[in-house]
């Protein structure tokens, strides 16, 4: 099962599995994004290679108006995939335990 | 454990309820069942963007020898199409220059302990392995 939510605040959740068969709802609600925007991982057990891909579109989208994604509380199975992925260095990850970084 | 699935995107919640089923039998931790279907599904997936007409479907098998877990998948009636020679992601580009595909591939090698892949006679297999943390 793969959920995405958005809140009142604009802070969007995802829940489950992010796999390649759920891209089609993922960017319904990825592409409807044009501010900086909180993604809040908590409940994402896990994200694949396609996941990925649209968060990193999503990014590379906002960045060319200086907007951001900010991803926080994400578990540590995908954290170290997104360390793998070097997505460290294109993304701000908030653990949630620290006030949140300058945004760049 | 091994199981056959349709060639279609649609089987991936078969694909993981048969990896989930199969790596609890196995006694598999948690990071490693991550890392095994992580690249069950970007292989599951290219083998289905590669040959989307095809008919046939792609065979999953794994299993448990002393603390590694093999996994093997074959995929019958195909032109070769060599995994292990996909060229490695530029993962240091700035985020405007990042490709936005490419990426599976790589941390799928980065997550396991080996990949191979053989091919004859329309068939390919790509055979994996992964070290259980525990």
């Amino acid at each position: 099962m793969f959920g995405i939510t958005v809140g009142d605040d604009g802070e969007i959740h995802l829940s489950g599995r992010f796999d390649a068969s759920r891209v089609e709802q993922a960017e319904a609600v990825f592409n409807r994004v044009t501010a900086t925007c909180r993604v809040d991982f908590s409940d994402l057990q896990y994200i694949s290679s396609a996941g990925l891909g649209v968060l990193l579109k999503t990014q590379k989208r906002l960045s060319a108006s200086g907007k951001s994604l900010i991803l926080i509380h994400m578990n540590k199975l995908v954290r170290d995939v997104f360390h793998i992925a070097r997505f460290d260095l294109v993304f701000q990850i908030d653990d949630g335990q620290n006030p949140p970084l300058k945004m760049s | 454990m091994e199981r056959m699935f349709r060639r279609a995107l649609a089987s991936l919640d078969e694909v993981f309820n048969f990896m989930d089923e199969a790596l609890a039998a196995c006694g598999s931790d948690p990071a490693s069942a991550y890392a095994v279907n992580f690249a069950v599904e970007e292989f599951f997936t290219n083998m289905v963007k590669y040959e989307p007409e095809g008919d046939h479907g792609v065979s999953i098998s794994v299993e448990r020898e002393a603390n590694r877990l093999t996994v093997r998948m074959v995929d019958t009636g195909v032109r070769p199409f060599d995994v292990t020679n996909a060229p490695a992601a530029d993962l240091s580009a700035s985020l405007k220059e990042r490709p936005v595909g490419g990426l599976g591939i790589h941390i799928s090698r980065e997550l396991l302990d080996s990949v191979t892949y053989e091919y004859g006679e329309g068939q390919s297999t790509i055979t994996f392995v992964k070290t259980l943390e525990t």
